[in-house]
């Protein structure tokens, strides 16, 4: 299998805090990686640094074997609020469409076919106004335009985040259904059980570090535990390795 | 949207669904089964979850991929019949274990059994749900 994300020493500060200390981290292609960490962990900080966004870090990551920042963010897709947009357009006048023409513009890798099956199956009309979306609703366009970007890595930072029941359902599905074969995902959610059934690995950060990968097969089988009670145990420093 | 037990292996729960579904005859013998995604999306799991569980059953003789076309359930009605022993075997013997450590002996299980399906009929009869 090859890797789709290497990290090496990787540090980061901000504000001459370390956030980041000596992180490490090797993924295989076409998993489902779910990040576990507490508020300020440091998960959303992580993926900015995938990403390529945040400025100074030291160590090195490559996406898909791609080490050089400006080339990696076309291997990456991420997560990005749509706040952004609401103030760009005007605050009042932005729709739906405005934001997908404005991907369709900036990523060469955006299929607007997988768009439009995503859009439909989530019930995402072209001419409302970002405005009056729901926050579930916002949350399903940011998933249909992050994951219509055909890239080997997807980077979703809290997907589920004040979504109601029946849109986590559909936001869940729909990672399922439309997830490449060989393309990797790393989602971040406090939904922990919510998300458990769609994950093949967990990363837990800690104190500024990586915990450890773990298949979620191994958490049930080794520990009989469920994922979440792992991941509070690794926080609460109990887990005995046998 | 499925409710997995949180400790134990999805691949094991899902592969479990599949046979009760097949036992059941909802799956009928020799028919081909959803593709992979298709029953991740069904199972609210990942792909490879659910391809873990289909390579076992295969193992088991009771799946058979077909090149290009897909995975089938076996039409071998031993197969089947044998599946069906082992889940009901398991059921039994989870009950068995309990019955017994109530102090009762075999005799006493059975006549509780016999009695609890008479119950059931009766309650049937009278249209009480349980």
């Amino acid at each position: 299998m090859s890797k789709v994300l290497e990290i090496n020493k990787l540090n980061y500060k901000k504000n001459n805090k370390l956030i980041l200390n000596d992180i490490n981290l090797s993924l295989d292609n076409g998993k489902i990686i779910g990040l576990l960490g507490a508020n300020g962990a440091g998960k959303t900080t992580l993926m900015r640094l995938i990403t390529g966004v945040n400025a100074k870090s030291s160590g090195q990551i490559s996406v898909a074997g791609v080490e050089n920042k400006a080339a990696r963010k076309s291997c990456v897709s991420a997560t990005y609020s749509l706040d952004g947009f609401s103030k760009s357009f005007g605050e009042k006048n932005a729709k739906v469409r405005d934001v997908l023409k404005f991907y369709i513009d900036i990523y060469p890798d955006f299929s607007f076919e997988k768009y439009q099956e995503m859009a439909k199956y989530l019930e995402i009309s072209c001419d409302d106004k970002l405005v009056d979306l729901s926050t579930g609703t916002k949350e399903k366009l940011v998933i249909a335009l992050t994951l219509a970007r055909q890239v080997p890595l997807y980077l979703l930072d809290e997907p589920l985040n004040g979504v109601d029941i029946m849109a986590r359902k559909k936001i869940i599905k729909s990672i399922i259904q439309w997830k490449g074969d060989d393309s990797t995902i790393i989602i971040s959610s406090h939904y922990v059980k919510e998300i458990s059934s769609l994950l093949d690995d967990v990363v837990i950060l800690k104190d500024q570090k990586v915990y450890q990968v773990s298949p979620v097969e191994e958490i049930q089988s080794k520990y009989h535990l469920g994922i979440e009670e792992y991941y509070e145990k690794v926080y609460e420093g109990g887990l005995n390795d046998e | 949207m499925m409710e997995y037990i949180d400790n134990i292996p999805i691949y094991l729960q899902i592969k479990d669904i599949l046979y009760r579904k097949i036992i059941s005859n909802q799956y009928e013998l020799g028919s081909q089964l959803p593709s992979v995604r298709q029953l991740a999306v069904q199972f609210s799991a990942n792909s490879n979850t659910v391809q873990k569980s289909l390579k076992e059953m295969t193992e088991e003789d009771v799946v058979i991929p077909q090149r290009g076309k897909g995975n089938f359930v076996t039409e071998d009605t031993g197969i089947v019949e044998k599946l069906k022993t082992h889940i009901v075997t398991e059921m039994f013997d989870a009950t068995y274990d309990k019955l017994h450590s109530l102090n009762m002996n075999d005799t006493e299980i059975m006549n509780s059994f016999n009695n609890y399906v008479k119950q059931r009929e009766v309650n049937h009869e009278q249209g009480i749900g349980n």
